[in-house]
């Protein structure tokens, strides 16, 4: 589905990503890991097109390089935020309806008059979807840190995207919700939509990927299922120097 | 008691004039941030074009009200296309600085083309002002009353019954986040532009009845206009519209008595409103905001 090919990306000097290839295969959850600065978020960016690369990056057979952003999705892949990037002074509704933009016929007088049949019934399925449905008319502004994340990951599915990417969906989430989190991501994929996740949270990467990915210092250095990665002793090593460096 | 009825009635009327730009100024902010202050020149612009159309070439009026609404879009068009495009990217305060250029070249090429020299505009509908009771009205000023209640409910629609009016909205909140959402954000830029530019023609083309045409005609208007979108809050038309009547309700009332602060009157007034409430009177703040 996404074929990474010899990625690399400089900042200056700074080689951020270094000749990496990643494969995702269709209708698979993939966890991209690695201890901060290992390059995973800049992966995230370079298939958006944010900074220059080197190297392929393909969707379904189809380079992206050059494409605009917005034409991303359009084909299907969109993505959701480290930091939240809702629109606070829309309401739910509005902000996931935003999402559904390139999805959605605009007849302008149906709309005036209210959503057309289908795109009223796709909003009102993702609201079900992500338990949301009473919070529709509420503005984004006034939701809890917890709740936009759902409203982020709901406005980026409505579109009925084959791939998103999610970046760091856990975090600022509170313990007590993770549960809810690790079934809504498990049911986006049981709904036909593949999924590459950057997440700190190692028991929520362990307990619903189906590949895991590792990079450090911008490079690949180990693939496999979840019980391969925790028993790989590189990977263990990287985490355990990520924690003895945090730790001084 | 019929003087103060009469009073605020025609502060109503002005009042509407500064609604009708400052809701073309409203419009591009809320999806650009930028603050567009060639917005009064571009329609003092295409009014001139409008005066030829009229007085020289004899254009029927209702066709003229139509072409100028046009020109206007175009202009908008043109200078998104063209200006605001290729410096987006670059730097924020750049665009509005682009604006401010903007207005003094359409003044200078209206003074170079047209000369200075005041001209008499003739109204959209002539005839005898009419009575509402003990207050007198002229029917341009009604024209302009209606004209701002209908622009005003066309952009409600537009803004939130549309999903371009949805997708402009969100772009000023986030324009990356709105671009991997599918907005494609060239294409809603040129309409908004397009929108407002219009509305600043359809605006001049109303009020300079009431003035006369000459390339500084729009100059206070503006400035009227710029208070009564902060007044509103920068970010909604209602506030834009509201903010504008109750500018010229306060300024027409200001002016009886005291005539020679009727102009910093309001901007002091607006100051306040601002240092007590920042976000204006139905600024972003506030949870329901149209």
């Amino acid at each position: 589905m996404l074929a990474i090919e010899n990625l690399t990306v400089r900042f200056g000097g700074v080689v951020a990503v270094k000749g990496l290839n990643l494969t995702v295969e269709e209708g698979e959850i993939h966890a991209l890991i690695g201890p901060n600065g290992a390059g995973k978020t800049t992966v995230f960016n370079a298939i958006f097109q944010v900074v220059p690369y080197t190297g392929g990056i393909q969707f379904a057979g189809r380079e992206l390089r050059g494409l605009p952003r917005y034409r991303l999705a359009e084909i299907g892949v969109t993505r959701t935020f480290q930091n939240l990037s809702i629109f606070p002074s829309m309401t739910v509704r509005e902000n996931i309806l935003v999402g559904a933009h390139s999805k959605t016929q605009s007849r302008f007088v149906a709309e005036l008059l209210g959503l057309s049949g289908e795109p009223r019934q796709r909003l009102a399925e993702t609201l079900d979807f992500f338990g949301l449905s009473s919070l529709s008319p509420t503005y984004a502004a006034v939701l809890p840190y917890g709740t936009l994340k759902t409203v982020e990951l709901a406005r980026a599915f409505i579109s009925n995207p084959k791939l998103i990417l999610l970046d760091e969906p856990a975090a600022g989430i509170p313990t007590s919700e993770k549960g809810t989190l690790k079934g809504v991501i498990q049911r986006m994929r049981d709904a036909g939509t593949t999924i590459l996740l950057v997440e700190h949270d190692m028991e929520l990467v362990m307990d619903i990927s189906d590949s895991v990915t590792v990079m450090d210092f911008g490079e690949k250095i180990a693939e496999g299922t979840p019980a391969q990665i925790s028993a790989d002793k590189r990977v263990i090593e990287a985490y355990l120097g990520e924690e003895i460096h945090a730790a001084s | 008691m019929n003087i103060l009825a009469n009073l605020a009635l025609r502060g109503l009327a002005t009042g509407a004039v500064y609604a009708l730009v400052g809701m073309g100024i409203v419009v591009i902010l809320q999806t650009t941030n930028v603050m567009n202050f060639a917005q009064g020149d571009t329609g003092m612009f295409v009014t001139y074009l409008a005066f030829f159309m009229i007085t020289t070439a004899k254009v029927p009026y209702s066709l003229v009200l139509v072409l100028t609404v046009v020109a206007g879009a175009l202009i908008g068009l043109i200078v998104e296309r063209f200006m605001m495009r290729s410096v987006r990217s670059r730097s924020h305060l750049s665009l509005i600085m682009l604006t401010l250029g903007l207005s003094l070249v359409f003044q200078g090429l209206a003074a170079f083309l047209f000369n200075t020299e005041p001209r008499l505009f003739p109204p959209l509908v002539a005839g005898d002002s009419i009575k509402l009771g003990p207050v007198v009205l002229s029917r341009q000023d009604i024209v302009v009353l209606l004209a701002t209640i209908i622009v005003f409910g066309v952009l409600y629609l537009f803004l939130y019954r549309t999903k371009q009016g949805a997708a402009a909205r969100s772009i000023s909140q986030d324009e990356y986040a709105a671009r991997v959402l599918g907005i494609p954000t060239p294409s809603i830029y040129m309409l908004v532009w397009a929108i407002g530019s219009a509305l600043a023609g359809l605006a001049a083309l109303l009020i300079v009845p009431r003035f006369s045409l000459e390339p500084s005609f729009m100059g206070l208007i503006q400035v009227k206009a710029f208070s009564a979108i902060v007044l509103g809050g920068m970010d909604s038309v209602f506030g834009a519209a509201v903010g504008g009547l109750i500018i010229g309700v306060v300024e027409n009332l200001v002016a009886y008595q005291f005539p020679a602060i009727k102009d910093s009157f309001m901007l002091i007034v607006v100051v306040i409103v601002l240092l007590v409430m920042p976000q204006g009177l139905f600024g972003k703040r506030q949870q329901r905001r149209f």
